[in-house]
């Protein structure tokens, strides 16, 4: 009785915690790898993307050099280890000069019927470089979110 | 006591029919029944009937008894036993929906309503502004996929 009592409060406890806490990239988002000062970032959650059939939409955009750029291209590449597939339904990836240059990649679910993208881009000016960074989850499908978001 | 006579088999007798025998009178009836030499007819029956149950249902001695009731537990403490676990059971149940309840409700309030922008590290509770900076940066992402918009993007960092 003890042991299931506490089983169940750690499950409880673990809930609050964000599904895109087990991702590599967190670290960035948290701030850890380019200061929170230099981030544009944005949180979203529940109703008001509704329309968009997702649940969370959390971007981070920030400028900064060869060093960092290139360990948040690497975080992105380890949780990118965890895409569900290489079909195009489920991924767009882009390399140019031999670093990563945008990549759209779902991730395996946690809850079924709920997806998670990753989504990265980089830009580079002179010798700076503006990476912008999506984690979003839904019910939405790739071929949702091109379609929805996707320039004419 | 009585010693065991005729006469006196009589009144145990009668204490017998009332059931007000106690062990001990039962076994001098008992005994007396069927070993007597002879018995007054009108208590012949009455051995019989003894004889009858001697063979059939022996009567459990106290010990044997005693035995008995140490071997099995007592249904009364096993019911209410089983009675304190299920109560634990419901307690702790209510504890954890309770827990839940109060855990999640917030969060899920929280999750339905939040929309929040940082900028220069600045919190900005503007749910536009949020909106607006993430719509921004899906379309840039997947608009990478649109061959005009990549020559053009090609072009102007040239």
């Amino acid at each position: 009785m003890k042991q299931l009592l506490i089983t169940l409060v750690a499950i409880v406890a673990a809930l609050p915690l964000s599904a895109q806490k087990g991702l590599r990239i967190n670290e960035v988002f948290e701030g850890n790898i380019v200061h929170e000062l230099a981030l544009q970032e944005s949180l979203v959650k529940g109703e008001s993307l509704a329309p968009f059939k997702l649940k969370v939409l959390h971007t981070v955009k920030f400028t900064t050099g060869d060093s960092q750029r290139d360990k948040v291209e690497a975080l992105f590449e380890e949780d990118m280890k965890g895409r569900l597939s290489d079909d195009d339904e489920n991924l767009e990836l882009e390399y140019r000069d031999g670093h990563l240059y945008y990549a759209i990649v779902q991730i395996a679910d946690i809850k079924k019927g709920l997806h998670r993208y990753i989504c990265y881009q980089s830009r580079t000016n002179m010798a700076e470089h503006t990476i912008t960074l999506v984690y979003m989850e839904g019910k939405a499908s790739l071929a949702d979110l091109r379609k929805t978001f996707k320039k004419k | 006591m009585n010693k065991v006579i005729p006469e006196n088999i009589r009144l145990l007798l009668d204490r017998y029919l009332d059931g007000e025998s106690t062990q001990e009178e039962l076994r001098q009836l008992g005994e007396y029944l069927s070993h007597a030499d002879r018995l007054p007819a009108d208590l012949m029956p009455y051995a019989q009937m003894f004889a009858l149950l001697d063979e059939t249902q022996p009567t459990p001695s106290v010990q044997a008894l005693d035995r008995l009731a140490a071997d099995r537990p007592s249904p009364n403490l096993s019911l209410a036993g089983r009675g304190s676990r299920r109560l634990y059971l419901l307690l702790a149940a209510a504890c954890i929906a309770a827990f839940a309840f109060i855990l999640l409700a917030p969060l899920r309030l929280e999750e339905e309503s939040m929309a929040v922008a940082y900028v220069d590290g600045k919190k900005l509770d503007d749910k536009q502004m949020a909106m607006q900076m993430g719509q921004e940066a899906l379309q840039e992402i997947f608009s990478n996929g649109n061959q005009e918009e990549q020559l053009s993007n090609i072009f102007n960092g040239l």
